[in-house]
Protein backbone atom coordinates (compact mmCIF):
# COMPACT_ATOMS: atom_id res chain seq x y z
CA UNK A 1 0.00 0.00 0.00
CA UNK A 2 2.58 2.03 0.89
CA UNK A 3 4.56 1.24 -2.61
CA UNK A 4 1.88 2.46 -3.84
CA UNK A 5 0.89 5.27 -3.02
CA UNK A 6 4.48 6.11 -3.45
CA UNK A 7 4.06 5.20 -7.33
CA UNK A 8 1.43 7.39 -7.28
CA UNK A 9 2.92 10.40 -6.21
CA UNK A 10 6.03 9.94 -8.22
CA UNK A 11 3.71 9.75 -11.76
CA UNK A 12 1.62 12.68 -10.33
CA UNK A 13 4.67 14.44 -9.79
CA UNK A 14 5.85 13.73 -13.33
CA UNK A 15 2.69 15.27 -14.54
CA UNK A 16 3.61 18.85 -12.14
CA UNK A 17 6.46 18.99 -14.10
CA UNK A 18 4.97 18.12 -17.60
CA UNK A 19 2.35 20.27 -17.38
CA UNK A 20 4.19 23.40 -16.43
CA UNK A 21 7.02 22.40 -18.67
CA UNK A 22 8.10 25.84 -19.79
CA UNK A 23 8.37 27.22 -15.77
CA UNK A 24 10.12 23.69 -15.08
CA UNK A 25 12.61 24.01 -17.79
CA UNK A 26 13.53 27.58 -16.54
CA UNK A 27 13.97 26.52 -13.09
CA UNK A 28 16.16 23.92 -13.95
CA UNK A 29 18.25 26.07 -16.16
CA UNK A 30 18.80 28.71 -13.22
CA UNK A 31 19.45 25.93 -11.46
CA UNK A 32 22.15 24.52 -13.67
CA UNK A 33 23.62 28.46 -13.86
CA UNK A 34 23.89 28.47 -10.20
CA UNK A 35 25.28 25.62 -10.40
CA UNK A 36 28.04 26.82 -12.95
CA UNK A 37 28.93 29.80 -11.02
CA UNK A 38 29.41 27.77 -7.50
CA UNK A 39 31.96 25.19 -9.57
CA UNK A 40 33.37 28.05 -11.52
CA UNK A 41 34.74 29.35 -8.12
CA UNK A 42 35.92 25.78 -7.26
CA UNK A 43 38.28 25.80 -10.71
CA UNK A 44 39.17 29.39 -10.57
CA UNK A 45 39.86 28.57 -6.43
CA UNK A 46 42.09 25.09 -8.23
CA UNK A 47 43.53 26.74 -11.02
CA UNK A 48 44.76 29.75 -8.51
CA UNK A 49 46.10 27.41 -5.53
CA UNK A 50 48.09 25.56 -7.84
CA UNK A 51 49.46 28.70 -9.54
CA UNK A 52 50.89 30.08 -6.18
CA UNK A 53 51.92 26.41 -5.53
CA UNK A 54 54.26 26.55 -8.60
CA UNK A 55 55.35 30.25 -7.64
CA UNK A 56 56.42 29.03 -4.03
CA UNK A 57 58.62 25.67 -5.50
CA UNK A 58 60.01 28.22 -8.13
CA UNK A 59 60.98 31.03 -5.64
CA UNK A 60 64.59 29.74 -3.68
CA UNK A 61 65.70 33.08 -2.38
CA UNK A 62 69.14 33.38 -3.50
CA UNK A 63 71.74 35.83 -1.55
CA UNK A 64 74.45 36.91 -3.76
CA UNK A 65 78.25 37.05 -2.56
CA UNK A 66 80.98 38.97 -3.53
CA UNK A 67 82.95 37.85 -6.57
CA UNK A 68 85.76 37.16 -4.10
CA UNK A 69 84.18 35.28 -1.51
CA UNK A 70 86.62 32.78 0.26
CA UNK A 71 85.45 29.17 0.08
CA UNK A 72 85.49 29.06 4.23
CA UNK A 73 82.97 32.24 5.16
CA UNK A 74 80.86 31.08 2.55
CA UNK A 75 80.46 27.61 3.97
CA UNK A 76 80.39 29.05 7.95
CA UNK A 77 77.37 31.40 6.28
CA UNK A 78 76.33 28.92 4.87
CA UNK A 79 75.60 27.33 8.14
CA UNK A 80 74.48 30.22 9.92
CA UNK A 81 71.82 30.37 7.43
CA UNK A 82 70.68 26.61 7.83
CA UNK A 83 70.63 27.09 11.59
CA UNK A 84 67.90 29.29 10.61
CA UNK A 85 64.00 27.56 11.65
CA UNK A 86 62.74 28.84 8.91
CA UNK A 87 65.01 27.31 6.19
CA UNK A 88 65.01 23.66 4.79
CA UNK A 89 67.61 23.83 2.65
CA UNK A 90 70.78 25.95 1.69
CA UNK A 91 73.35 24.99 -0.90
CA UNK A 92 76.20 26.91 -2.03
CA UNK A 93 76.49 27.90 -5.87
CA UNK A 94 80.40 28.16 -6.72
CA UNK A 95 81.16 30.67 -9.28
CA UNK A 96 82.12 27.74 -12.04
CA UNK A 97 78.95 26.14 -11.11
CA UNK A 98 76.63 29.13 -11.91
CA UNK A 99 78.74 29.32 -15.11
CA UNK A 100 78.02 25.70 -15.60
CA UNK A 101 73.95 26.36 -15.54
CA UNK A 102 74.35 29.95 -17.04
CA UNK A 103 76.10 27.91 -20.20
CA UNK A 104 73.00 25.10 -19.83
CA UNK A 105 70.17 27.43 -19.06
CA UNK A 106 71.04 29.66 -22.33
CA UNK A 107 72.41 26.46 -24.68
CA UNK A 108 69.89 27.65 -27.16
CA UNK A 109 70.78 31.36 -27.70
CA UNK A 110 73.88 31.71 -29.31
CA UNK A 111 73.89 35.53 -28.67
CA UNK A 112 74.15 34.82 -25.01
CA UNK A 113 77.01 32.86 -25.07
CA UNK A 114 78.78 34.92 -27.90
CA UNK A 115 78.95 37.70 -25.47
CA UNK A 116 80.21 35.52 -22.27
CA UNK A 117 82.77 34.29 -24.61
CA UNK A 118 83.99 37.88 -25.67
CA UNK A 119 84.14 38.93 -22.21
CA UNK A 120 86.93 36.66 -21.43
CA UNK A 121 85.86 35.65 -18.02
CA UNK A 122 83.42 34.53 -15.56
CA UNK A 123 81.06 37.13 -14.41
CA UNK A 124 79.14 35.24 -12.47
CA UNK A 125 79.22 35.41 -8.81
CA UNK A 126 79.06 32.68 -6.29
CA UNK A 127 75.45 32.22 -4.61
CA UNK A 128 73.94 31.02 -1.56
CA UNK A 129 70.60 29.17 -2.72
CA UNK A 130 67.99 28.92 0.20
CA UNK A 131 64.87 26.55 -0.25
CA UNK A 132 62.08 28.25 2.72
CA UNK A 133 61.08 25.60 4.94
CA UNK A 134 57.36 26.29 4.18
CA UNK A 135 56.40 28.64 1.35
CA UNK A 136 53.80 30.73 3.42
CA UNK A 137 56.36 32.14 6.04
CA UNK A 138 57.99 33.40 2.87
CA UNK A 139 58.04 36.79 5.19
CA UNK A 140 59.59 35.57 8.15
CA UNK A 141 62.25 34.29 6.48
CA UNK A 142 63.37 37.47 4.76
CA UNK A 143 62.76 38.73 7.96
CA UNK A 144 65.46 36.72 9.07
CA UNK A 145 67.89 36.77 6.23
CA UNK A 146 67.94 40.83 6.35
CA UNK A 147 69.10 40.14 10.03
CA UNK A 148 71.88 38.38 9.25
CA UNK A 149 75.23 40.82 8.28
CA UNK A 150 78.20 39.38 6.81
CA UNK A 151 80.13 41.42 4.30
CA UNK A 152 80.66 38.34 2.31
CA UNK A 153 77.29 39.15 0.73
CA UNK A 154 77.08 41.24 -2.12
CA UNK A 155 73.17 41.52 -2.28
CA UNK A 156 70.03 40.31 -1.31
CA UNK A 157 67.47 41.38 -3.75
CA UNK A 158 64.20 39.32 -3.22
CA UNK A 159 61.10 42.11 -3.22
CA UNK A 160 60.31 41.10 -6.47
CA UNK A 161 59.29 37.95 -5.57
CA UNK A 162 57.14 38.97 -2.74
CA UNK A 163 55.15 41.95 -4.98
CA UNK A 164 54.14 38.96 -7.09
CA UNK A 165 53.09 36.40 -4.34
CA UNK A 166 50.87 39.39 -3.17
CA UNK A 167 49.61 39.97 -7.01
CA UNK A 168 48.47 36.51 -7.33
CA UNK A 169 46.98 36.24 -3.83
CA UNK A 170 45.03 39.68 -4.25
CA UNK A 171 43.81 38.68 -7.66
CA UNK A 172 42.87 35.08 -6.53
CA UNK A 173 41.40 36.74 -3.46
CA UNK A 174 39.41 38.82 -5.64
CA UNK A 175 38.15 36.54 -8.16
CA UNK A 176 36.89 34.43 -5.22
CA UNK A 177 35.16 37.25 -3.73
CA UNK A 178 33.62 37.81 -6.91
CA UNK A 179 32.11 34.28 -7.24
CA UNK A 180 31.22 33.81 -3.71
CA UNK A 181 28.76 36.58 -4.41
CA UNK A 182 27.76 35.21 -7.61
CA UNK A 183 26.79 32.09 -6.82
CA UNK A 184 24.91 33.44 -3.64
CA UNK A 185 22.65 35.19 -6.09
CA UNK A 186 22.37 32.37 -8.14
CA UNK A 187 21.44 30.56 -4.87
CA UNK A 188 18.86 33.22 -4.14
CA UNK A 189 17.27 33.30 -7.47
CA UNK A 190 17.03 29.17 -7.32
CA UNK A 191 15.19 29.88 -4.46
CA UNK A 192 13.05 31.64 -5.60
CA UNK A 193 12.17 30.35 -8.53
CA UNK A 194 11.75 27.14 -7.18
CA UNK A 195 9.38 28.11 -4.27
CA UNK A 196 7.21 29.86 -7.56
CA UNK A 197 7.46 26.98 -9.71
CA UNK A 198 5.50 25.00 -6.67
CA UNK A 199 3.38 27.56 -6.45
CA UNK A 200 2.44 27.70 -10.01
CA UNK A 201 2.47 23.83 -9.91
CA UNK A 202 0.31 23.60 -6.49
CA UNK A 203 -1.78 26.71 -8.79
CA UNK A 204 -2.35 24.70 -11.53
CA UNK A 205 -3.36 21.87 -9.72
CA UNK A 206 -5.83 23.58 -7.18
CA UNK A 207 -8.86 21.77 -7.90
CA UNK A 208 -7.23 18.13 -7.86
CA UNK A 209 -5.91 19.74 -4.71
CA UNK A 210 -9.27 20.50 -3.42
CA UNK A 211 -10.65 17.23 -4.09
CA UNK A 212 -7.84 15.38 -2.72
CA UNK A 213 -8.25 16.98 0.59
CA UNK A 214 -12.59 16.42 0.52
CA UNK A 215 -12.06 12.61 -0.21
CA UNK A 216 -9.80 12.10 2.63
CA UNK A 217 -6.28 12.08 1.06
CA UNK A 218 -3.71 12.14 3.61
CA UNK A 219 -1.58 15.31 3.75
CA UNK A 220 1.48 13.73 3.16
CA UNK A 221 -0.24 12.34 -0.41
CA UNK A 222 -1.32 15.66 -0.95
CA UNK A 223 2.37 17.16 -0.84
CA UNK A 224 4.62 14.80 -1.55
CA UNK A 225 4.56 14.77 -5.46
CA UNK A 226 5.32 18.45 -4.86
CA UNK A 227 8.44 17.49 -2.67
CA UNK A 228 9.66 15.01 -5.38
CA UNK A 229 9.20 17.37 -8.35
CA UNK A 230 11.48 19.69 -6.10
CA UNK A 231 13.65 16.19 -6.00
CA UNK A 232 13.82 15.73 -9.59
CA UNK A 233 14.63 18.79 -10.53
CA UNK A 234 17.88 19.10 -8.40
CA UNK A 235 18.38 15.67 -9.93
CA UNK A 236 18.26 17.29 -13.45
CA UNK A 237 20.24 20.30 -12.40
CA UNK A 238 22.86 17.98 -10.98
CA UNK A 239 22.95 15.61 -13.71
CA UNK A 240 23.33 18.29 -16.38
CA UNK A 241 25.57 20.09 -14.34
CA UNK A 242 27.50 17.50 -14.73
CA UNK A 243 27.87 16.87 -18.24
CA UNK A 244 28.22 21.01 -18.55
CA UNK A 245 30.96 21.09 -16.69
CA UNK A 246 32.83 18.00 -17.63
CA UNK A 247 32.35 19.33 -21.37
CA UNK A 248 33.54 23.01 -20.47
CA UNK A 249 36.44 21.28 -18.51
CA UNK A 250 37.89 19.45 -21.58
CA UNK A 251 37.87 22.94 -23.46
CA UNK A 252 39.20 24.62 -21.14
CA UNK A 253 42.18 21.62 -20.50
CA UNK A 254 44.56 22.73 -23.25
CA UNK A 255 44.06 26.23 -22.82
CA UNK A 256 45.47 25.37 -19.01
CA UNK A 257 48.13 23.38 -20.34
CA UNK A 258 49.88 25.87 -22.51
CA UNK A 259 49.52 27.89 -20.01
CA UNK A 260 51.22 26.68 -17.35
CA UNK A 261 53.75 24.68 -19.77
CA UNK A 262 55.62 22.27 -17.29
CA UNK A 263 53.21 22.33 -13.84
CA UNK A 264 50.86 19.21 -13.05
CA UNK A 265 47.64 20.93 -13.48
CA UNK A 266 44.90 18.42 -14.60
CA UNK A 267 41.06 19.93 -13.42
CA UNK A 268 39.47 16.96 -15.22
CA UNK A 269 41.59 14.44 -13.20
CA UNK A 270 41.17 16.88 -10.22
CA UNK A 271 37.15 16.61 -10.65
CA UNK A 272 37.28 13.00 -11.77
CA UNK A 273 39.56 12.03 -8.18
CA UNK A 274 36.81 14.63 -6.42
CA UNK A 275 33.88 13.64 -8.17
CA UNK A 276 31.96 12.22 -5.32
CA UNK A 277 32.71 14.81 -3.29
CA UNK A 278 31.99 18.09 -5.40
CA UNK A 279 28.81 16.67 -6.77
CA UNK A 280 27.71 14.71 -3.67
CA UNK A 281 27.97 17.83 -1.95
CA UNK A 282 26.72 19.91 -4.65
CA UNK A 283 23.61 17.59 -4.84
CA UNK A 284 22.83 17.44 -1.18
CA UNK A 285 22.76 21.49 -0.96
CA UNK A 286 20.70 22.00 -3.83
CA UNK A 287 18.09 19.35 -2.53
CA UNK A 288 18.30 21.30 0.67
CA UNK A 289 17.77 24.51 -0.95
CA UNK A 290 14.50 23.02 -2.95
CA UNK A 291 13.23 20.75 -0.59
CA UNK A 292 13.03 23.74 1.71
CA UNK A 293 11.75 25.65 -1.22
CA UNK A 294 9.16 23.78 -1.60
CA UNK A 295 8.26 22.68 1.55
CA UNK A 296 7.94 26.53 2.39
CA UNK A 297 5.13 26.91 -1.03
CA UNK A 298 3.55 23.60 0.12
CA UNK A 299 3.18 24.67 3.38
CA UNK A 300 1.66 28.24 2.37
CA UNK A 301 -0.60 27.48 -0.41
CA UNK A 302 -1.57 23.80 -0.61
CA UNK A 303 -4.15 24.95 1.83
CA UNK A 304 -6.75 24.95 -0.46
CA UNK B 1 -24.80 10.03 14.44
CA UNK B 2 -24.43 13.87 14.53
CA UNK B 3 -24.09 15.67 17.62
CA UNK B 4 -23.78 19.72 17.89
CA UNK B 5 -23.62 20.77 20.91
CA UNK B 6 -23.71 24.71 21.81
CA UNK B 7 -21.59 25.00 18.42
CA UNK B 8 -20.40 28.72 17.59
CA UNK B 9 -18.11 29.84 14.79
CA UNK B 10 -16.51 33.42 14.94
CA UNK B 11 -14.99 34.65 11.26
CA UNK B 12 -12.57 37.01 12.19
CA UNK B 13 -12.64 39.90 12.61
CA UNK B 14 -15.85 39.18 14.02
CA UNK B 15 -18.20 37.30 11.82
CA UNK B 16 -20.47 35.13 14.05
CA UNK B 17 -21.56 32.90 11.30
CA UNK B 18 -22.84 30.30 13.71
CA UNK B 19 -24.27 31.00 17.24
CA UNK B 20 -24.60 28.65 19.40
CA UNK B 21 -26.69 25.30 17.78
CA UNK B 22 -27.70 22.26 19.01
CA UNK B 23 -28.77 19.74 16.88
CA UNK B 24 -29.16 16.07 17.00
CA UNK B 25 -29.38 13.84 13.75
CA UNK B 26 -29.67 10.03 14.41
CA UNK B 27 -28.23 7.42 12.15
CA UNK B 28 -30.35 6.65 8.70
CA UNK B 29 -32.02 10.14 9.38
CA UNK B 30 -32.44 12.49 6.44
CA UNK B 31 -32.63 16.00 7.08
CA UNK B 32 -33.10 19.11 5.23
CA UNK B 33 -31.28 22.24 6.24
CA UNK B 34 -32.45 25.62 4.89
CA UNK B 35 -32.45 28.86 5.15
CA UNK B 36 -31.23 32.27 3.50
CA UNK B 37 -27.90 33.25 2.39
CA UNK B 38 -25.34 34.04 4.67
CA UNK B 39 -27.21 32.39 7.63
CA UNK B 40 -24.41 29.59 8.03
CA UNK B 41 -25.35 26.53 6.50
CA UNK B 42 -22.18 26.05 4.20
CA UNK B 43 -20.23 26.89 8.05
CA UNK B 44 -22.05 23.95 9.27
CA UNK B 45 -21.04 21.90 7.00
CA UNK B 46 -17.70 22.60 7.22
CA UNK B 47 -17.05 22.54 10.66
CA UNK B 48 -18.60 18.30 10.22
CA UNK B 49 -15.96 18.02 8.15
CA UNK B 50 -12.85 19.51 9.98
CA UNK B 51 -12.68 22.42 6.99
CA UNK B 52 -13.28 24.69 9.87
CA UNK B 53 -12.75 24.50 13.38
CA UNK B 54 -16.01 25.80 15.77
CA UNK B 55 -15.17 28.97 18.44
CA UNK B 56 -16.56 26.98 21.01
CA UNK B 57 -18.86 23.87 21.71
CA UNK B 58 -18.70 20.62 21.10
CA UNK B 59 -19.22 18.25 18.12
CA UNK B 60 -19.28 14.51 17.93
CA UNK B 61 -19.75 12.36 15.01
CA UNK B 62 -20.82 8.56 15.85
CA UNK B 63 -19.43 8.68 18.55
CA UNK B 64 -16.02 10.35 18.00
CA UNK B 65 -15.15 14.20 19.36
CA UNK B 66 -13.55 15.62 16.40
CA UNK B 67 -13.86 19.45 17.92
CA UNK B 68 -10.76 19.58 17.94
CA UNK B 69 -9.57 17.04 15.77
CA UNK B 70 -6.08 17.58 14.61
CA UNK B 71 -5.03 17.57 11.00
CA UNK B 72 -3.26 14.15 10.60
CA UNK B 73 -6.84 12.73 11.80
CA UNK B 74 -8.85 14.66 9.45
CA UNK B 75 -8.43 12.67 6.52
CA UNK B 76 -9.90 9.56 8.54
CA UNK B 77 -12.90 11.72 9.56
CA UNK B 78 -13.66 12.44 5.42
CA UNK B 79 -13.27 8.87 4.70
CA UNK B 80 -16.43 8.24 6.56
CA UNK B 81 -18.19 11.51 5.36
CA UNK B 82 -19.53 12.01 1.76
CA UNK B 83 -19.41 15.68 0.77
CA UNK B 84 -21.15 16.73 -2.28
CA UNK B 85 -20.76 20.29 -3.34
CA UNK B 86 -21.93 22.98 -5.66
CA UNK B 87 -18.69 24.15 -6.78
CA UNK B 88 -16.83 21.26 -6.22
CA UNK B 89 -16.21 19.98 -9.85
CA UNK B 90 -14.83 16.68 -11.42
CA UNK B 91 -11.99 17.06 -13.07
CA UNK B 92 -11.90 17.94 -16.83
CA UNK B 93 -9.37 15.49 -18.53
CA UNK B 94 -10.12 12.58 -16.82
CA UNK B 95 -13.18 10.09 -17.88
CA UNK B 96 -15.88 9.45 -15.46
CA UNK B 97 -14.48 6.21 -14.32
CA UNK B 98 -10.80 7.92 -14.01
CA UNK B 99 -12.59 10.82 -12.01
CA UNK B 100 -14.15 8.20 -9.49
CA UNK B 101 -11.21 6.27 -9.58
CA UNK B 102 -9.28 9.45 -8.29
CA UNK B 103 -11.00 9.44 -4.61
CA UNK B 104 -9.58 5.88 -4.35
CA UNK B 105 -5.82 6.08 -5.60
CA UNK B 106 -4.94 9.13 -3.95
CA UNK B 107 -6.54 7.18 -0.36
CA UNK B 108 -3.72 4.47 -1.24
CA UNK B 109 -6.26 2.16 -2.55
CA UNK B 110 -5.48 -1.03 -4.78
CA UNK B 111 -5.99 -1.22 -8.51
CA UNK B 112 -7.93 -4.29 -7.90
CA UNK B 113 -10.25 -2.69 -5.51
CA UNK B 114 -10.96 0.00 -7.64
CA UNK B 115 -11.99 -1.71 -10.28
CA UNK B 116 -14.60 -2.99 -8.05
CA UNK B 117 -15.83 -0.17 -6.49
CA UNK B 118 -15.95 2.25 -9.10
CA UNK B 119 -18.62 1.04 -11.58
CA UNK B 120 -20.49 -0.42 -8.44
CA UNK B 121 -20.69 3.49 -7.13
CA UNK B 122 -21.42 4.69 -10.63
CA UNK B 123 -24.35 2.00 -11.40
CA UNK B 124 -25.62 3.03 -7.73
CA UNK B 125 -26.24 6.64 -9.87
CA UNK B 126 -27.15 5.24 -12.80
CA UNK B 127 -24.39 5.93 -14.86
CA UNK B 128 -22.52 2.71 -15.11
CA UNK B 129 -22.93 2.97 -18.87
CA UNK B 130 -21.46 6.17 -19.55
CA UNK B 131 -17.98 5.25 -17.47
CA UNK B 132 -15.60 6.07 -20.43
CA UNK B 133 -17.26 9.63 -20.88
CA UNK B 134 -15.42 12.89 -20.01
CA UNK B 135 -17.19 15.65 -17.95
CA UNK B 136 -18.27 18.18 -21.00
CA UNK B 137 -19.55 14.82 -22.67
CA UNK B 138 -22.48 14.84 -19.98
CA UNK B 139 -25.22 16.66 -18.47
CA UNK B 140 -25.00 19.06 -15.47
CA UNK B 141 -27.34 16.63 -13.98
CA UNK B 142 -25.14 13.60 -14.43
CA UNK B 143 -21.84 15.43 -13.84
CA UNK B 144 -23.17 15.93 -9.90
CA UNK B 145 -24.57 12.28 -9.66
CA UNK B 146 -21.05 11.40 -10.87
CA UNK B 147 -19.83 13.98 -7.94
CA UNK B 148 -22.69 11.92 -5.46
CA UNK B 149 -21.21 8.81 -6.90
CA UNK B 150 -17.29 10.15 -5.54
CA UNK B 151 -18.22 10.97 -2.55
CA UNK B 152 -19.51 7.51 -2.07
CA UNK B 153 -16.83 5.23 -2.49
CA UNK B 154 -15.68 5.15 0.93
CA UNK B 155 -18.82 3.45 1.76
CA UNK B 156 -19.48 6.80 4.14
CA UNK B 157 -21.80 6.86 6.82
CA UNK B 158 -23.03 10.20 5.99
CA UNK B 159 -23.06 12.25 3.04
CA UNK B 160 -23.50 15.99 3.17
CA UNK B 161 -24.56 17.71 0.46
CA UNK B 162 -24.44 21.98 0.41
CA UNK B 163 -27.02 23.16 -2.21
CA UNK B 164 -26.11 20.19 -4.99
CA UNK B 165 -28.91 20.85 -6.97
CA UNK B 166 -28.34 24.48 -7.21
CA UNK B 167 -27.18 25.01 -10.83
CA UNK B 168 -29.70 22.16 -12.28
CA UNK B 169 -32.80 22.73 -14.07
CA UNK B 170 -36.10 21.42 -11.95
CA UNK B 171 -35.94 17.99 -13.51
CA UNK B 172 -32.61 17.33 -12.92
CA UNK B 173 -32.72 18.43 -9.81
CA UNK B 174 -35.40 15.94 -8.59
CA UNK B 175 -33.82 13.70 -9.91
CA UNK B 176 -30.87 14.30 -7.62
CA UNK B 177 -33.17 14.56 -4.62
CA UNK B 178 -34.24 11.41 -5.45
CA UNK B 179 -31.10 9.75 -5.91
CA UNK B 180 -30.58 11.19 -2.45
CA UNK B 181 -33.43 9.63 -1.28
CA UNK B 182 -32.44 5.88 -2.76
CA UNK B 183 -29.17 6.03 -0.89
CA UNK B 184 -30.79 7.20 2.09
CA UNK B 185 -32.62 3.78 1.75
CA UNK B 186 -29.17 2.02 2.41
CA UNK B 187 -28.71 3.47 5.77
CA UNK B 188 -26.48 6.33 4.90
CA UNK B 189 -27.31 9.55 7.04
CA UNK B 190 -28.14 12.64 4.16
CA UNK B 191 -27.94 15.80 5.40
CA UNK B 192 -29.18 18.15 2.47
CA UNK B 193 -28.04 22.22 2.44
CA UNK B 194 -30.95 23.30 -0.16
CA UNK B 195 -32.69 26.28 -1.07
CA UNK B 196 -35.41 23.99 -3.35
CA UNK B 197 -38.55 24.47 -1.98
CA UNK B 198 -40.54 22.21 -4.11
CA UNK B 199 -38.14 19.27 -3.15
CA UNK B 200 -38.24 19.86 0.64
CA UNK B 201 -41.64 20.47 0.43
CA UNK B 202 -42.10 17.03 -1.31
CA UNK B 203 -39.56 15.08 1.08
CA UNK B 204 -41.66 15.17 4.19
CA UNK B 205 -38.50 14.88 6.05
CA UNK B 206 -36.99 16.61 8.65
CA UNK B 207 -36.28 20.47 8.28
CA UNK B 208 -33.79 22.73 10.03
CA UNK B 209 -34.54 26.10 9.62
CA UNK B 210 -31.31 28.34 10.16
CA UNK B 211 -31.45 32.07 10.95
CA UNK B 212 -28.63 34.63 11.07
CA UNK B 213 -26.59 31.56 12.68
CA UNK B 214 -28.87 30.24 14.69
CA UNK B 215 -31.61 27.52 14.90
CA UNK B 216 -34.76 28.85 14.30
CA UNK B 217 -37.21 25.73 13.07
CA UNK B 218 -36.75 21.84 13.23
CA UNK B 219 -39.88 20.09 12.33
CA UNK B 220 -39.82 16.20 11.98
CA UNK B 221 -42.23 16.78 8.66
CA UNK B 222 -41.47 20.18 7.74
CA UNK B 223 -41.90 22.43 5.26
CA UNK B 224 -39.85 25.15 3.60
CA UNK B 225 -41.27 28.27 5.07
CA UNK B 226 -39.38 31.27 5.05
N1 LIG C 1 -14.00 32.23 5.31
C1 LIG C 1 -14.82 33.18 5.80
N2 LIG C 1 -14.29 34.27 6.38
C2 LIG C 1 -15.09 35.24 6.88
N3 LIG C 1 -16.41 35.19 6.86
C3 LIG C 1 -17.01 34.14 6.29
C4 LIG C 1 -16.25 33.08 5.73
N4 LIG C 1 -17.09 32.15 5.23
C5 LIG C 1 -18.33 32.61 5.48
N5 LIG C 1 -18.29 33.81 6.10
C6 LIG C 1 -19.45 34.59 6.57
O1 LIG C 1 -20.17 33.78 7.45
C7 LIG C 1 -21.55 33.94 7.23
C8 LIG C 1 -22.18 32.61 6.90
O2 LIG C 1 -21.71 32.16 5.63
P1 LIG C 1 -22.14 30.78 5.00
O3 LIG C 1 -21.92 29.73 6.00
O4 LIG C 1 -21.45 30.64 3.70
O5 LIG C 1 -23.69 30.99 4.75
P2 LIG C 1 -24.71 30.19 3.80
O6 LIG C 1 -24.04 28.94 3.35
O7 LIG C 1 -25.88 29.95 4.66
O8 LIG C 1 -25.04 31.10 2.68
C9 LIG C 1 -21.69 34.97 6.13
O9 LIG C 1 -21.91 36.22 6.75
C10 LIG C 1 -20.36 34.93 5.45
O10 LIG C 1 -20.05 36.19 4.91
MG1 LIG D 1 -23.69 28.22 1.34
Amino acid sequence: MFLLSFFRVIKFSFQDIGRNIWLSVITITILILALFSVNMLLTVNMISNSAIEAVKEKIDVILYLKEDAEEDKAAALKIKISNLSQVKEVSYISKAEALKSFKLKHRDNPEILEALRELGKNPLTPSLVIKPQNADDYQALMDSLSGIDDDIIESRNFDDHKSMLEKINSITDKISEVGVFISFIFVLITLLLVYNSIRVAIYTHRREIKIMRLVGASNWFIRAPFLFSSIIYTLAGILSIIIIYYFFLSLLQPYLETFFIGYDINLLTYFKDNFVFIFGLQFIISLIVNVVASLFAVGKYSKV
Amino acid sequence: MIKLINISKIYPPNIAALRKINLHIKPGEFVSIVGQSGTGKTTLVKTLIGEEKVSGGKIIIGGWDITNIGRREVPFLRRQIGVVFQDFKLLDKKTLFENVAFALQVCGQTAKKIRNIVPHVLKIVGLEGKMKRYPYEISGGEQQRVVIARALVHRPKILLADEPTGNLDSINAEEIIELLQKINKFGTTIVLVTHNREAVNRLRKRVITLDKGTVSGDQAVGKYIL
